[in-house]
């Protein structure tokens, strides 16, 4: 076993796993304790449970992917590490490769060496804990701030919120309609998979949507969203299978 | 009562964030110690000089423009745990639409920290699975010429399709700006990150409807 994948390694993933564990489960108990004593029905906060747990499988399994895309040259624990605490699919990569340029290597050859090793984790660490220096210096001001603003007005707060929302959601859609990829990975640009993906999810949403309205499945209701996304991503499954391939992985904008 | 849970939440927030920078800068330190390897500053600061200005800017952004809709424990957990554009943001938005909550109440704050946190609990989970048991089987799965490998290409659309289906038709009168306009800035400007993307659309999209709110339009 090499150094990237040695006890101590492991070692220190461990930590970090039980951290994020005990963080997350001490929030959930506060939260759940919290939404008994302001009356909210338990069922509706097991169904947030539920619905939660079956929306993140799927990209839980991304990132794993990701973990094992970097795994090539870093081995496995320090992705690992690094997907668990702040982490993201698009930052992480980035930055490695970032630090391994400035060590004239770069993520398609595995790392050999310890300096470099830790030049990367000091790279990606220090890129992506800002947030963590912010958040307890300003949040609660902001939030105050927006507190005040939906307490005097509450109709134009509930629809700049919804704006929010649907800004960020654009973003994505527009993403998945005319954006670009990396050229070097099959998939990643806007193309037909991207949109079948994008129009069955959305289809499927407004008909089980409707279908709950008119059968009055309120119970059905959790789990409408993480089954209209594994019904987009099945659809691309089929089309990618039937579809001739120069068909199905074109992609309009590279 | 409801300032003091709140006031509770974000003590709460402030001691765990802090403990966690001192985690996550204990990992690279500890890897420096164990191995006795210490890297030169100048190939650092190159590393970091690189990612930085983009990495931190986003930072500010996404907690200005996610704290209105994740609530104060969803926040200090998301920033925590990570992957929040792409999972803990809609998840929380999903678990407050199921539930029929608004961001900025109580019952919000409740729904959008439980979501958040079993998201990142499952998360954790399955990362750790994957890695400890499933690593000779994943790359199978995920291989390029694998059957599932094109629908993991295309989570994120399928993703915001479900979670955009909802609002689109509740507010498709707001809907329409952001949209044409994120699509008429990646005709011309193809490569622009979501990142970038993000605060683009968020600002048209509250734009527009201020205007279609003091218009009376909606």
């Amino acid at each position: 076993m090499n150094f990237k994948d040695s006890p101590f390694m492991y070692f220190l993933a461990a930590v970090i796993i039980a951290f994020v564990l005990v963080q997350s489960v001490f929030f959930l108990a506060k939260a759940w304790k919290q939404g008994k004593k302001i009356g909210i029905d338990i069922k509706v906060m097991r169904d947030a449970v539920v619905s939660s747990t079956l929306f993140t499988i799927a990209p839980a399994i991304a990132i794993v992917a990701t973990v094992i895309t970097l795994a090539y040259s870093l081995g496995f624990v320090l992705p690992w590490i690094r997907l668990s605490v702040i982490g993201n699919i698009t930052y992480e990569a980035t930055a490695a490769e970032a630090a391994l340029n400035s060590f004239g290597n770069n993520l398609s050859q595995p790392v050999d060496d310890e300096t470099t090793f830790a030049a990367v984790a000091w790279v990606m660490t220090i890129g992506s804990v800002f947030p963590l220096v912010l958040i307890p210096l300003f949040l609660k001001k902001l939030q105050k701030k927006v507190d005040s603003e939906v307490k005097t007005n509450a109709k134009w707060a509930d629809t700049m919120s919804a704006a929010a929302f649907i800004g960020l959601i654009a973003a994505f859609i527009a993403r998945a309609v005319a954006g670009a990829g990396d050229k070097a990975t099959i998939g990643d640009g806007a193309g037909v998979l991207s949109v079948i993906a994008l129009v069955v999810s959305v289809a499927v949403m407004l008909i089980l949507q409707k279908l709950c309205i008119k059968y009055k499945l309120e119970r059905f209701d959790a789990f409408t969203m993480p089954l209209s996304m594994i019904c987009g991503m099945a659809a691309v499954m089929l089309f990618a299978r039937i579809l001739p391939e120069s068909i199905a992985f074109l992609e309009w904008r590279g | 009562m409801e300032k003091s849970y709140f006031d509770k939440v974000h003590t709460w927030g402030r001691v765990w964030s802090v403990t966690a920078l001192c985690v996550m800068l204990c990992v690279p330190l500890f890897i420096c110690l164990r191995y006795d390897a210490w890297p030169p500053l100048q190939g650092v600061i190159k590393g970091l000089i690189s990612v930085i200005p983009l990495y931190w800017a986003t930072a500010v952004v996404e907690v200005t423009c996610y704290a209105p809709m994740l609530g104060a424990g969803g926040m200090y957990l998301s920033f925590v745990t990570g992957n929040i554009s792409n999972l803990k943001l809609p998840c929380a938005l999903s678990a407050m639409e199921s539930a029929k909550v608004k961001p900025n109440t109580q019952e919000g704050e409740v729904i959008t920290t439980i979501a958040v946190a079993v998201s990142a609990i499952v998360t954790t989970v399955i990362i750790a699975a994957g890695v400890v048991l499933f690593t000779p089987v994943l790359p199978l799965i995920t291989a390029p010429d694998s059957v599932f490998a094109p629908a993991f290409q295309q989570i994120i659309p399928a993703l915001f399709g479900a979670l955009g289906a909802g609002y689109f038709i509740k507010h498709w009168r707001i809907s329409v700006i952001p949209i044409v306009v994120g699509v008429v800035v990646l005709y011309f400007a193809p490569n622009t990150v979501v990142g970038i993307m993000i605060p683009v659309t968020v600002a048209v999209s509250l734009a527009g409807a201020h205007i279609m709110y003091k218009k009376k339009i909606i």
